[in-house]
């Protein structure tokens, strides 16, 4: 049975920490729990349960500005923001419904979202969570406070750690709280699509839409297999897969801005505007991976291949036709979703195509077993794994805060 | 007064050495520097206040010249401070009596245009100003400007992650920057980030944007490039207080409206700057806001139409909408020549760079009045109203003695009352030697601590750029000491299962 630490305040989690610290005792740092299965697993009898440093510290919507102790729901937080019409621009969808069957939407905690540095699809334009963490405080592998940037949106004094945080997954400090930046909602979307069922010129299509004047905010290539699951008429009626391209803004703008898309769009197929509510649904879906939701059991090996923009259409095809996967296109080309179904992760194949058009491959989602194997994230050059490597032994020395989350010991140097 | 640390006797020894090693890696004629008349140009950066000859300047070319000095620096115990363009405001690029400065600029080259990734590729020697230019051909801009943008370099932006008048919508160095090739202190070349959006492992891209030159120096930058706007369109609108045009900021953000910029100017500044450059300015009302909307023809219509309603409710008592370019241009000229138009009417200032939450401006701006009376020195403000960004222009006279004092005493006042409100030391200036040693109103030990720790995962040595964003280095012996806290079994208060 696992000692789970439930701190309630700051002080207590530093005290938390500092147990671990002298009794040189690992703990795996979690929220709600909802992506333990996302990474390589913790071995180690002591959980550090940060759900109970809840709550929002404060909200100024004219300011832009939110902040909340780390193991605030999710839920909470974008209820909060949506009573003010406002949003994280980033615009993170519901990842641990791709981790586990039946999630409920916004499961997760902000600490958790932070600390995978997660992003929907307006990422394209406004960047990830890292973009928009203004600051954070947090107990690092020492036992010691620390804290970084502050609640205003321009500021380069000192190092930015929170960018370092973003992404860390815990192995570096636990963080208590966090401050983001948030933005207001649009006063209206419309999503054009185009039907096109090759990923190819899908990526082509969303390339030329991309380098428009039209300000796209999103663009996604939902293959014809996918297509059904949407539940928008019309979209199913056209039968294939489909391009989709979002602009938001201003009414009179939006509809300009649809309408060039259109003319644009015309060569690749059939085109149609979507206004606001289907617009929503849609990418929800998305952002979601809806078709590609579900545990590891039910619904298959998923893996997130990024890769430039531009070349996800090639890259897209040649994974699809090598592993025989289902996939979606997210970020203009930029995000390669690929399920497998079978048991065969195809790692170093996948992991291949990626690095040639220069990205990388991580194993979103695979039964345990296989991440005992398998390196769920693409390795570093050998150079940067050895900054990195440093700067987890400064923050971490004695290596107490999710071991073996990121690289596990037997994997340290595969899956390059 | 500011202290570097001392200069090693040891080095300044074995000069001749070094110039000799610097000559082997760098042949070309003019890419070592050693006589004093060349190395006076490079004894200072934009923080003009403060001035030390380096030992000796070298012009590296390619990046296998950066990664033979830096190797050359570390197997020899030399320090370093890289250079852009100089004009950074903080003292980042100040020399030292020992170290050699590597200037980037004859990194000058744009490598590659990418325009189905919109990105470029460029040496950071290009300057901000250059990437635009590269690109506009075909409707594109690299969108952080900064407003030195025509003479800084790409490379420095990375240093200082700089921002500029349009940060609040489309963000500031560090949310624009794709990858980065640089070299560390070893003389490894690193390649961290690209054209795509993910990269593996820490955020050590976030990290060395805004590293003010002490984790590496960086040898090719891609950046994000845009699609440049179908227009711009900008009002002008004055009120009776700063607050009324704080007010009618929150309302404008508040209705959903992010202007691609948004400045603020309070009395002082309007009359430097229109009686400098004849934009036009009221010279009746105590704050002047400039709001500028960009975007398709139909969205900057509608836009400055509710954004000009907006302003009648909250009290405008002057409004004007640009009708033309050249017009839209004329507004601008006042802000963007706002610092020379203080130096007309002062033999110096100083300008300084915190934030704050916009909430707090006006008790920010009275509080301003209140240390200006108390130190006797006169201050402007021009500001970024959409982010909050400050800059107050402290006017005195360098010739006058302990005119200089006061004023660097004012601008720490300054500093502190923006901390205190809940802002920051600097928006986008950096720390360099200026701010140095206010670290601690923002940070504790600890959290610098922190900081240094990430400095010693790359140069344990501290050779790179010494003396710089943190007042007191701590010995990596000390870093790495583990304090650990008394061991309990127990910890009654914490709730366990």
């Amino acid at each position: 049975m696992a000692d789970i630490l439930s701190p309630t305040t700051p002080e207590q989690l530093r005290d938390a920490v500092s147990w671990a610290l002298g009794a040189k005792t690992p703990v795996e740092i979690i929220g709600s729990g909802t992506k333990r299965a996302f990474g390589h697993a913790v071995k180690t009898n002591a959980v550090l349960d940060c759900s109970k440093l809840s709550g929002i510290l404060f909200y100024e919507p004219e300011e832009l500005v939110i902040s909340a102790r780390a193991g605030t729901p999710l839920a909470d937080i974008k209820a909060a923001l949506a009573e003010k019409n406002q949003q994280f621009h980033f615009e993170p969808g519901n990842f641990p419904g791709l981790l586990a069957d039946n999630s409920v939407s916004d499961a997760g905690t902000i600490g958790g979202l932070v600390a995978c540095n997660l992003a929907g699809p307006r990422r394209i334009k406004v960047g990830a969570a890292r973009d928009h963490v203004l600051g954070f405080e947090a107990v690092s592998g020492r036992a010691e406070d620390f804290k970084s940037g502050g609640r205003v949106m321009k500021n380069v004094t000192g190092f930015d750690l929170s960018k370092l945080m973003s992404g860390s997954f815990g192995t570096l400090g636990v963080m208590h709280t966090v401050t983001l930046k948030v933005m207001p909602c649009d006063e209206t979307s419309a999503t054009v699509i185009v039907t096109c069922d090759d990923p190819q010129s899908a990526g082509k299509a969303m390339t030329l839409a991309m380098r428009s004047e039209n300000e796209v905010s999103a663009a996604a290539w939902i293959s014809s297999a996918d297509v059904s699951a949407l539940d928008i008429p019309l979209a199913s009626e056209f039968g294939g897969g489909l391009v989709a391209l979002r602009v938001e803004g201003p009414k009179p703008s939006v509809a300009w801005r649809a309408e060039a898309l259109c003319k644009a769009l015309a060569p690749f197929g059939q085109t149609h505007e979507f206004a606001d509510s289907y617009s929503h649904r849609l990418w929800q879906f998305v952002a979601d991976v809806k078709p590609f939701a579900g545990s590891a059991e039910k619904a298959g090996l998923l893996w997130r291949v990024s890769v430039p923009p531009a070349s996800g259409g090639d890259v897209c095809a040649r994974l699809m036709a090598a592993t025989g996967g289902n996939a979606m296109m997210d970020w203009a080309g930029g995000l390669i979703w690929l399920q497998l179904s079978g048991s065969d992760a195809m790692d170093q194949l996948i992991r291949e195509v990626a690095r040639n058009a220069g990205g990388q491959a991580d194993l979103v989602r695979a039964p345990e077993a296989l991440r005992e194997t398998v390196p769920v994230f693409q390795a570093e050059n050998p150079a940067l794994a050895k900054i990195n490597a440093k700067i987890k032994d400064n923050f971490d020395p004695e290596g107490i805060l999710n071991p073996e989350r990121l690289v596990p010991r037997n994997l340290i140097g595969e899956g390059a | 007064m500011l202290r570097m640390p001392e200069p090693d006797q040891n080095t300044l020894a074995r000069r001749k050495d070094i110039i000799a090693a610097m000559r082997e890696i760098i042949p070309a004629v003019g890419g070592v520097i050693v006589d004093d008349d060349q190395l006076r140009p490079y004894e200072c950066d934009g923080l003009m206040a403060y001035r030390q000859l380096p030992m000796i300047v070298v012009l590296p070319e390619n990046t296998e010249q950066v990664a033979a000095i830096l190797k050359y620096c570390h197997t020899n115990k030399v320090r370093v401070v890289p250079r852009g363009a100089g004009t950074g405001l903080s003292g980042g690029a100040l020399p030292m009596a020992d170290a050699i400065t590597i200037s980037m600029m004859k990194f000058n080259r744009v490598l590659e245009i990418d325009w189905d990734n919109r990105a470029a590729v460029v040496q950071p020697g290009v300057t901000n100003l250059g990437i635009t230019r590269a690109v506009e051909h075909e409707g594109f801009y690299y969108a952080p400007d900064p407003s030195s943008q025509i003479a800084c370099s790409i490379g420095g932006n990375i240093a200082e992650n700089s921002g500029g008048v349009h940060s609040l919508k489309y963000g500031l160095t560090t949310n624009n920057v794709l990858g980065v090739e640089m070299v560390t202190i070893e003389g490894e070349i690193l390649r961290i980030g690209g054209k795509g959006l993910d990269q593996t492992g820490y955020d050590l891209l976030g990290i060395i944007t805004g590293s003010e030159g002490l984790l590496g120096i960086v040898t090719e930058v891609t950046v994000r490039i845009l699609r440049k706007p179908e227009t711009a369109r900008a009002l002008l609108l004055g009120f009776n207080s700063s607050e009324e045009g704080g007010k009618c900021v929150a309302a404008i953000i508040a209705a959903g409206i992010i202007p691609g910029g948004l400045e603020m100017m309070d009395a002082p500044a309007i009359k430097a700057t229109e009686d400098f450059v004849h934009a036009g300015y009221p010279l009746d009302v105590e704050a002047l806001l400039l709001a500028e909307l960009d975007g398709p023809q139909v969205e900057v219509d509608y836009l400055i139409e509710r954004v000009g309603k907006i302003a009648t409710d909250y009290g405008a008592v002057y409004s004007r909408i640009s009708e033309t370019e050249e017009e839209r241009l004329l507004f601008w000229s006042g802000r963007k020549n706002a610092f020379p138009a203080i130096g007309r009417i002062s033999p110096d200032y100083m300008c300084m760079d915190g934030t704050i939450p916009r909430v707090r401006l006006a008790e920010v701006l009275a509080g301003m009045q209140e240390l200006s009376k108390r130190h006797g020195l006169g201050v402007a403000n021009v500001f970024h109203a959409g982010d909050g960004n400050l800059h107050p222009l402290i006017m005195f006279d360098a010739n006058k003695a302990g005119d200089l004092e006061k004023a660097e005493e004012f601008g720490a006042d300054i500093l502190k009352l923006c901390v205190g409100v809940g802002g920051v030391l600097s928006g986008e200036h950096g720390i360099g030697v200026e701010k140095r040693d206010l670290m601690g109103e923002m940070f504790t030990t600890d959290d610098m601590k922190h900081q240094e720790r990430i400095k010693m995962a790359f140069d344990e040595d501290q050779l790179l750029n010494p003396g710089k964003v943190f007042p007191t280095l701590h010995g990596c012996g000390e870093l790495k000491t583990l304090h650990a806290k008394a061991v309990a079994d127990k910890f009654p208060d914490i709730p366990r299962f």
